[in-house]
């Protein structure tokens, strides 16, 4: 086990970088590249079980020595009318809260809407230059369309529960295309193995890769296999696919989403840029974002 | 909104196993903009502090109803000094008798609220102190 990390500076880090405004991350943040660490995302519906299953992942992983350290960034919806909001996945992490090599910070997406919050890939990058062996990355409960965690980690695992039925249907185009690895929750609940054959009929592989379909449950069994598919992704990830064009993708995100930002902080600070012609607006609106 | 980006964590302490209170000020904090967390029932003092510090929170509201709250104030303030810590503020709430609020204040507690005291007044003291 590594040396106790200084965990109040790491936290008080994490802070300032989510609170950043675009300047101070083009002039101070974004740029830090350092070794990249490998990153699991998990994603899927509400109350799929993702915490639940990041506790016992986590707990398998550094148990049976497969990593020292981990950071796990769990993000929650904030409400759209106070802009608060209750962080609740760390409840149910709580088999792995007392583990000296794991760090578990909770985001609120605060207002973002595609699963993830503002300054993702900063805050991602800071874990990495704190030498974290692994990071994990919970995204907001989401539907079929939130699927740009995919661009920013390694190895997408999608949550899908029994009783999720139709919406695996709408899964199809969307999400279920970008999963690494399908997780079926609950599978003490009636109809999980039932949902991991359908899941099984649609899934298509991408390259030489098919994403595999793995059980599990809230006690843990299941989960060393979902660690070993894992491990065998990112063998088969380091093979396949240059660490260049991760880079590439996850520069492209950074992109898009300070511009989504400028745009909204440039349209909150001004009600009337959004007023006159849309054709005038727009205008307005590059303008001030100095595009174009 | 007041506590936009503000981080709070609802933590429960001690054996009693009733979390009513904790959670309807966790929402009332959320409806003035705050960030919270909540730790679920039965927290040590150790786990508290951790939780405290890797969230970076700006206070920590204990709910506590066991009456040991003398006890775990003084654990929980010791831990968070000895975190680097001791400049996140620390509330207490629950059933606590009039005569231990100047003692838990001496100990390092910014706020003391009881379950007669109205939700308002509560998140407009908590608005004051954090601002
Ligand atoms: N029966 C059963 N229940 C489970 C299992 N895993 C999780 N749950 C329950 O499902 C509910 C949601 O679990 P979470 O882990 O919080 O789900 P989540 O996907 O993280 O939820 P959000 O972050 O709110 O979207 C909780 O009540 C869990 O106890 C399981 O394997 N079996
Ligand atoms: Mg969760």
């Amino acid at each position: 086990m590594t040396a106790p990390r200084p965990r109040r500076r790491i936290s008080r880090e994490l802070t300032r970088i989510a609170n950043a405004p675009v300047d101070s991350v083009l002039a101070e943040i974004g740029d830090s590249a350092p070794a990249s660490r490998p990153r699991i995302g998990v994603t899927g519906p509400p109350g799929a079980g993702k915490s639940t299953l990041i506790n016992t992942l986590a707990a398998h992983r550094i148990g049976a020595n497969l990593c020292d350290t981990m950071a796990v960034l769990a993000i929650d919806p904030s409400s759209p009318v106070s802009g608060g909001s209750i962080l609740g996945d760390r409840i149910r992490m709580d088999r792995i809260a007392d583990l000296p090599g794991l760090f578990i910070r909770s985001l609120s997406s605060r207002g973002a809407r595609n699963g993830l919050c503002d300054n993702i890939v900063d805050l991602l990058v800071a874990l990495e230059r704190h030498a974290f062996d692994e990071i994990v990355l919970e995204t907001v409960g989401t539907g079929q369309s939130e699927v740009e965690v995919a661009e920013l980690v390694d190895t997408t695992v999608l949550i899908v529960p029994p009783d999720a039925g139709d919406s695996v249907q709408t899964m199809k185009s969307g999400i279920l295309e970008v999963a690494d690895i399908i997780a079926v929750t609950k599978a003490d609940m009636p109809g999980a193995a039932r949902m991991a054959a359908d899941i099984g009929t649609i899934l298509r592989a991408r390259g030489d890769w098919m994403p595999p379909v793995v059980e599990t449950r809230g006690d843990g069994t299941g989960v060393p296999r979902l660690s070993d598919e894992i491990d065998r992704h990112r063998a088969w990830l380091a093979e396949a696919r240059p660490h260049a064009v991760s880079n590439a993708r996850r520069r492209r995100y950074h992109l898009r989403a300070l511009i989504a930002r400028q745009a909204e902080e440039a349209l909150s600070g001004d009600r009337h840029l959004a007023e006159g012609a849309l054709a005038d607006a727009y205008e307005k609106l590059t303008r001030k974002l100095g595009v174009g | 909104m007041p506590l936009d980006k503000k981080r709070i964590l609802i933590a429960k302490p001690g054996l009693d196993g009733h979390d009513v209170g904790a959670k309807v000020i966790a929402l009332a904090l959320r409806d003035a903009g705050a960030e919270v967390i909540y730790t679920g029932l039965r927290r040590s003092p150790e786990h508290i502090v951790r939780i405290a510090v890797d969230e970076d929170v700006d206070m920590v509201g204990l709910s506590i109803l066991s009456g040991s709250h003398k006890e775990l104030v003084a654990d929980v303030v010791s831990r968070l000094e000895s975190e680097d810590a001791g400049d996140i503020k620390l509330f207490v709430g629950g059933t606590i008798p009039d005569e231990d609020h100047a003692d838990l204040r001496d100990a390092g507690v910014s706020g003391v609220f009881t379950s007669e005291m109205k939700i308002e007044t509560v998140i407009a003291e908590i608005e004051r102190q954090l601002s």
